[in-house]
C-alpha cells in the first residue's frame, strides 16, 4: 500500500517536471509590456483616430452621424462652414469640434459603421489611463494626430 | 361657405367632402398618404412634379391623374395603391434622384427631409444612371440668409409660387429648360422680401437652407420647444430648436389664427443675440464710479435699502417704474404690482404706454383678415391703415392684407405721410402732412357722410342737402397735402363697406395730436358704422398686455380706471395692501422729469438713453438708477445697480398679441454658466427684501395671479391656453365710444426749416437685438434720410450725399437716400439707424421740423 502511493506520488510530480521541462524549452509567454510590444488582434478597437486624406485635409465633414449612431453619447460634434478659400475639409462643412468621452465609450465600433466618409475608426492604442477626469475627453487635435499616424487599419 | 359634399371613394372607402376639394386632400381625411412634391397646402396646385400620380377612374376607364390639381367629382373612383401607381412612383423618383447630389450627410435638411423619407417608402432603391451627374450651383447665396444649392433642387416651384402668391415679389424663377432647368434670382437682385426664409421651410429638399444656422444642428440632436416670436405684437407662433443650452434655429409653427405657417425673416433669422456672448451674467453695483459684479444678496439689498430711503425722504412719488413691452405679462404683471404695493405710487409706465391715445380692445381678429384667402366670403372687404406701415413693422399682418387684397378682392385704404409699400395695391393713399391728421380726419369723416348720404338717396330717391363742402376740401389741399378727390374715394369705399376695418397705430397717435387723432377716427368709425372694428395696434411684442396689465400711469389691470372701486377692491384683497390713488407720471414724463421731481427709477428692459441724448443726461442727474437688462445697454451704463435678466427664451411667460390673443411662450434653453435670473424672480426676492412674501413658486403661479387680478384673463391659466392661445372677449371690457371734437393743432412753422419729419419704424433697423445676427449686418439701414426728388433736386443733392439735418432741437449727419416713397416737403428718418438717433432732431416732440443742409 506503502509502495503503491510512493510510486503513484513520483509518477505525479514526474509528470509535473515534465511540463515545467517543457516550457524550459519554450518561447516566454509574457510579455514585457512596455519595453516590448503587444500582440493585437487585426479587429482590435482601442482609441479613437480621425484621418486625413493624403493631401492632408481633414476625412470628418462634421455630420454628426457618429454622434447620432454611438449608443453611449460619447461623441460631441459641432459643425460650422468651411472658408471656401482656406477648406478645413472637402465639401461645405467640417467638424469645428470634434470631442470623444473615453469614460463613456464602449468601444463598440459603431462611430466608425455610421461615418460617410471613413474619417473616425478605433485604432490599435488601448493605453488610456489617466491621472485626471477631464483629460478622457479627447479633443480634435488629439484626436488628429495618433501616435502612428494613418496606419490601414482593418481593410477589409 | 358652399355645403355640398361629393362622394368619392378612395382605396375602396367612401368619404364625403366639399365640392371642390382636391384628391390629395379628400385622401388625407381617410389618412392615405398619396406622395407628394410641388402640391402644398398653402400654394396653389401646378402638378409639375408628377409624384402624385394616382388611378382615378373617370368616363374613359381609369388613367393616372394628378391628386394634387384634380378636384373631386361625384362618384369618383381613385386608387393610389395598384402596381400602375407604384411603377410609376418609382420611376418618377428615379427619375427626379438622377441628378440629386448624394450629400445627405452634409446637407442641413438630412433627417427631416421629404425626398430622404420618400425614396426610402416609395424609391427604386437603385439609380439607372451610370454617367457621372449634372453640375451646377452649390453654395450659391440668394439673399445674405439663404443659401440656395441649385443641385440638390428638384424643381417643384414651391419657393417661386411661395414669392409670387404670398409676397407679390417675383424674386426667384425657373431659367434653362429640361435637365438644366434651375431655380435662380434675377441678376444682381438677391431675394429681400421681408418674409423671403419661409421658403426655406416649404422647400422639399434641401436646396434652399438657413444660413444663419447653418450646419449648426442636426433633426434628431435638437429639442422642439413651441413658442413665440417677440418681435413684432403679431405674435407669430415659432418653434425654437435648441441643443446644449444654445438656441440653433426658429422654423415657423401652423397656428391659422395668426400666422398661418409663415414667419418674417427678422422673426426667423435675427436670434443670435440670446446666446450672445455679451450677455449679462452677474449682477453689478456701482462702487467708486465703476460697476462692479457683485452676488444678487448684495445687488438686492442695495436697491431696497436705497429704494426705501428715497421713499422716505422725497415720498413714493420720486420713485417711478418703466416696464417693457418686449417682456411677459408676468414680468409686467409683476412690476406695476412692486410699485403699487412696495413703493406705493402709479409712475408706472412703459414705452407707447400712458403718453398714447391708445384703445384697450386691439384688433377684432386677425383671423377676419386672413379669412378671404381660404374662403369665398371676406370677413373684412375693407381695410383702412391709418399712420401703420405693416411692411415694416408687422411683416405677416402685411402677408395676410396683400393675401387679402389679391384673393379676397378687399379694399385698401392707406393714410400715412410715406408712400408705403401697400400702397402699390392702388386703393386711395392719403398722404397727409405729419401733424394734420385731425384735419384729415375731419375731411374724411364729412366725405364719408355725404357719401353715406348719397348713398341711401339713391334707395329713398330723395336728393340729400348738399352740405358746402369746398373749404373742408381748401383745407385739405393746403394743410395736408392730400388731393380731396382722393380723400372722396377713400371715404366712399368707407361708406359702402359693410364690413371695413380701421386700424391706427403709435405714429399717430402719440402725445396731444393723438388725443384729437382717435377723437378723428373715432367720428369716422361711427359716422361709417365700423367702430367695433377700430383697433389700436401697438408694435411690440406685448403691446397690448401691457396695458391689459396696467403697466400704465392712469389705470389698473384689467383697464381699470384708478378710482375704480370694485377693482381697487379686487386688488386689495388679492394683494393684501393699499393702493396709491394719485395717477402717476407717463414714460415721457418720468424721463423728462428725471433728475428733477424724479429721483430714482428702476427700469426693466427699456433703452431710453438710446432715444434721446436729453434722457440719457437726465438719467444721468438721478439719484438712483436701477436697470435690469440683458446687455449693458446705453442705459444700464448709466445705472447704479444693473440686474442681469434673461431673454423670453429663457424664461416661461406669456404674451399677449395684437388682437388680444394670449399666447405661451415656454422657457427653452438655460445658460448654466449664468447667474442672470427671469424679471419675476429678480421682482420677487425683492419684494422679499423689502418685508414682504409674495407666494411665487414659479411662473405658472403669477399667470394664475392674472387670471383673478384681470377678470378679462378669468380662466386664461398656463394650461388653458395650449399651444394655439386663446384670445380675451373684447366684448367683455364693454367699451362706450365717445363722441368729441377733434381739432387740429397748430403747426408752427419756421422758414428756417421747411421739411416735416417724418420718423417711424423700419423692420432691419441697428436695434440691441437686432444688429447682433451678423449674417444680416447689410441688410440694416444705414444712417440715411429720406428725400423726395423734387426736394433732393431743390437742395442739390444726390443718392450718398452727406448732409446735416437740423431741427430747433438738434442735428444729425447723415446721407440722403432719394426715394420717390417719401412724399414732397417731408425728411424720412426712421428709428434706431445706426449713430442716428432721431430723438437727438424729435427731443420729445412728435411733430418737428427740419433743414436739410450739405455738409
Amino acid at each position: 500500500m506503502g509502495f503503491n502511493k510512493f510510486f503513484k506520488g513520483a509518477t505525479e510530480i514526474g509528470r509535473a517536471m515534465g511540463v515545467t521541462l517543457k516550457h524550459l524549452t519554450q518561447k516566454p509567454i509574457t510579455v514585457e509590456y512596455p519595453a516590448s510590444p503587444v500582440p493585437l488582434y487585426p479587429r482590435f478597437r482601442g482609441k479613437h483616430e480621425l484621418r486625413r486624406y493624403e493631401n492632408g485635409m481633414e476625412r470628418c465633414i462634421g455630420c454628426m452621424l457618429c454622434e447620432a449612431a454611438c449608443p453611449t453619447a460619447a461623441i460631441y460634434v459641432e459643425a460650422e462652414e468651411n472658408d471656401p478659400n482656406h477648406p478645413t475639409s472637402p465639401g461645405e462643412r467640417y467638424a469645428k469640434v470634434y470631442e470623444v468621452n473615453l469614460l463613456r465609450c464602449v468601444f463598440c465600433g459603431d462611430c466608425e459603421e455610421a461615418c460617410p466618409v471613413e474619417a473616425i475608426v478605433l485604432g490599435s492604442e488601448f493605453a488610456m489611463a489617466n491621472y485626471n477626469r477631464r483629460d478622457f475627453i479627447l479633443t480634435k487635435q488629439q484626436l488628429l494626430n495618433p501616435g502612428e499616424p494613418n496606419v490601414v487599419i482593418r481593410p477589409e | 361657405m358652399t355645403t355640398d359634399l361629393v362622394n368619392v371613394t378612395i382605396d375602396d372607402r367612401a368619404v364625403a367632402v366639399p365640392k371642390g376639394t382636391l384628391v390629395v386632400d379628400a385622401a388625407a381625411k381617410l389618412n392615405i398618404e398619396i406622395p407628394v412634391f410641388c402640391s402644398h397646402p398653402k400654394l396653389d396646385p401646378v402638378a409639375c412634379c408628377r409624384m402624385c400620380l394616382v388611378e382615378i377612374t373617370g368616363p374613359r376607364g381609369p388613367m393616372l391623374q394628378t391628386a394634387c390639381s384634380v378636384p373631386v367629382a361625384e362618384g369618383m373612383v381613385v386608387k393610389t395603391n395598384t402596381p400602375q401607381v407604384k411603377a410609376t412612383q418609382e420611376a418618377t423618383l428615379g427619375f427626379i434622384l438622377l441628378n440629386h447630389p448624394l450629400d445627405c450627410p452634409i446637407c442641413d435638411k438630412g433627417g427631416e427631409c421629404p425626398l430622404q423619407d420618400q425614396t426610402m417608402r416609395y424609391g427604386p432603391g437603385i439609380s439607372a444612371l451610370v454617367e457621372p451627374k449634372r453640375h451646377k450651383n452649390k453654395h450659391y447665396m440668394i439673399s445674405d440668409t439663404i443659401v440656395l444649392d441649385q443641385e440638390r433642387c428638384v424643381v417643384c416651384w414651391r419657393c417661386i409660387r411661395y414669392l409670387e402668391e404670398w409676397e407679390d415679389k417675383p424674386q426667384l424663377g425657373l431659367f434653362e429648360r429640361g435637365g438644366q432647368t434651375l431655380i435662380d434670382i434675377q441678376p444682381g437682385q438677391p431675394v429681400n422680401a421681408k418674409t423671403s426664409g419661409n421658403i426655406i421651410d416649404i422647400c422639399p429638399v434641401g436646396a434652399l437652407t438657413n444660413r444663419v444656422a447653418r450646419f449648426s444642428y442636426r433633426p434628431w440632436e435638437i429639442e422642439r420647444t413651441a413658442s413665440i416670436c417677440t418681435h413684432c405684437s403679431v405674435g407669430c407662433n415659432v418653434r425654437l430648436d435648441s441643443r446644449t443650452h444654445k438656441l440653433r434655429r426658429i422654423v415657423g409653427r401652423e397656428n391659422m389664427q395668426v400666422n398661418d405657417q409663415w414667419l418674417c425673416d427678422k422673426g426667423r433669422f435675427a436670434h443670435a443675440w440670446v446666446n450672445a456672448e455679451d450677455r449679462l451674467t452677474m449682477p453689478m453695483v456701482r462702487k467708486n464710479g465703476e460697476l462692479v459684479g457683485v452676488p444678487w444678496s448684495e445687488a438686492l439689498q442695495v436697491i431696497a435699502d436705497k429704494l426705501q430711503a428715497i421713499k422716505k425722504t422725497n415720498g413714493a412719488d420720486a420713485i417711478g417704474g418703466i416696464g417693457s413691452a418686449k417682456l411677459s405679462n408676468e414680468s409686467n404683471y409683476l412690476l406695476q404690482r412692486f410699485f403699487r404695493q412696495m413703493i406705493g405710487t402709479n409712475n408706472i409706465d412703459h414705452r407707447d404706454g400712458g403718453d398714447v391715445a391708445a384703445l384697450a380692445t386691439g384688433l377684432p381678429a386677425l383671423a377676419d383678415v386672413m379669412k378671404p384667402q381660404y374662403g369665398p366670403n371676406p370677413k373684412v372687404d375693407t381695410i383702412f391703415l391709418f399712420g401703420v406701415d405693416p411692411s415694416e413693422e408687422l411683416p405677416i399682418l402685411d402677408v395676410h392684407l396683400k393675401r387679402a387684397v389679391r384673393k379676397g378682392k378687399a379694399k385698401l385704404i392707406i393714410a400715412h405721410p410715406r408712400k408705403i409699400e401697400l400702397t402699390r395695391y392702388q386703393g386711395p393713399y392719403l398722404g397727409y402732412k405729419p401733424g394734420t391728421e385731425a384735419t384729415l380726419l375731419n375731411g374724411l369723416t364729412a366725405a364719408a357722410l355725404a357719401a353715406k348720404a348719397a348713398l341711401e338717396a339713391k334707395e329713398g330717391d330723395q336728393p340729400a342737402p348738399q352740405n358746402d363742402v369746398s373749404a373742408v376740401e381748401q383745407l385739405l389741399r393746403d394743410l395736408c397735402g392730400v388731393d380731396p378727390a382722393e380723400v372722396k374715394r377713400a371715404a366712399e369705399a368707407l361708406a359702402q363697406s359693410s364690413n371695413a376695418l380701421i386700424i391706427y397705430g403709435p405714429l399717430v397717435a402719440r402725445g396731444e395730436a393723438g388725443q384729437n387723432t382717435l377723437h378723428g377716427l373715432t367720428n369716422l368709425a361711427l359716422a361709417t358704422g365700423h367702430y367695433e372694428r377700430l383697433a389700436y395696434v401697438g408694435l411690440e411684442a406685448n403691446s397690448q398686455g401691457c396695458r391689459d396689465m396696467g403697466l400704465l400711469p392712469h389705470a389698473l389691470p384689467g383697464h381699470a380706471a384708478l378710482d375704480d372701486k370694485a377693482a381697487k377692491q379686487r386688488l386689495q384683497t388679492l394683494w393684501g395692501a393699499t393702493l396709491p390713488t394719485k395717477a402717476g407720471k407717463t414714460y415721457k414724463q418720468m424721463l423728462d422729469g428725471a433728475g428733477k421731481e424724479i429721483k430714482a427709477l428702476y427700469i426693466m428692459g427699456a433703452n431710453p438713453a438710446s432715444e434721446r441724448p436729453e434722457w440719457t443726461a437726465n438719467l444721468d442727474k438721478l439719484d438712483f438708477l436701477v436697470v435690469q437688462e440683458l446687455f449693458l445697454t446705453e442705459t444700464a451704463k448709466l445705472a447704479d445697480v444693473v440686474l442681469p435678466a434673461v431673454s423670453w427664451a429663457e424664461s416661461s411667460g406669456t404674451f399677449t398679441n395684437l388682437e388680444r390673443r394670449v399666447q405661451r411662450a415656454p422657457k427653452a434653453v438655460r445658460d448654466p454658466h449664468s447667474k442672470a435670473a427671469p424679471d419675476w424672480m429678480i421682482l420677487d426676492h425683492l419684494a422679499t427684501r423689502m418685508g414682504t412674501n409674495w407666494p411665487y413658486a414659479a411662473e405658472h403661479g403669477i399667470t394664475a395671479e392674472i387670471t383673478k387680478a384681470v377678470p378679462l384673463y378669468a380662466g386664461l391659466t398656463w394650461e388653458a391656453l395650449g399651444d394655439q392661445g386663446l384670445q380675451w372677449d373684447a366684448k367683455a371690457l364693454n367699451v362706450q365710444p365717445t363722441s368729441q371734437e377733434a381739432t387740429q393743432q397748430n403747426i408752427t412753422l419756421y422758414e428756417e426749416y421747411p421739411l416735416s419729419l417724418v420718423s417711424g419704424t423700419v423692420l432691419f433697423d441697428d436695434g440691441n437685438m437686432f444688429r447682433r445676427t451678423t449674417q444680416m449686418k447689410d441688410r440694416i439701414m444705414p444712417a440715411l434720410v429720406g428725400l423726395n426728388p423734387a426736394d433732393a433736386a431743390g437742395l442739390g443733392v444726390v443718392d450718398g450725399t452727406p448732409v446735416i439735418v437740423r431741427s430747433a432741437h438738434g442735428e444729425l449727419t447723415m446721407a440722403v437716400k432719394i426715394e420717390a416713397q417719401v412724399q414732397p416737403g417731408t425728411a424720412w428718418i426712421p428709428e434706431s439707424l445706426p449713430g442716428a438717433p432721431v430723438g437727438a432732431l424729435l427731443n420729445g416732440s412728435d411733430i418737428e421740423h427740419v433743414r436739410v443742409q450739405q455738409k
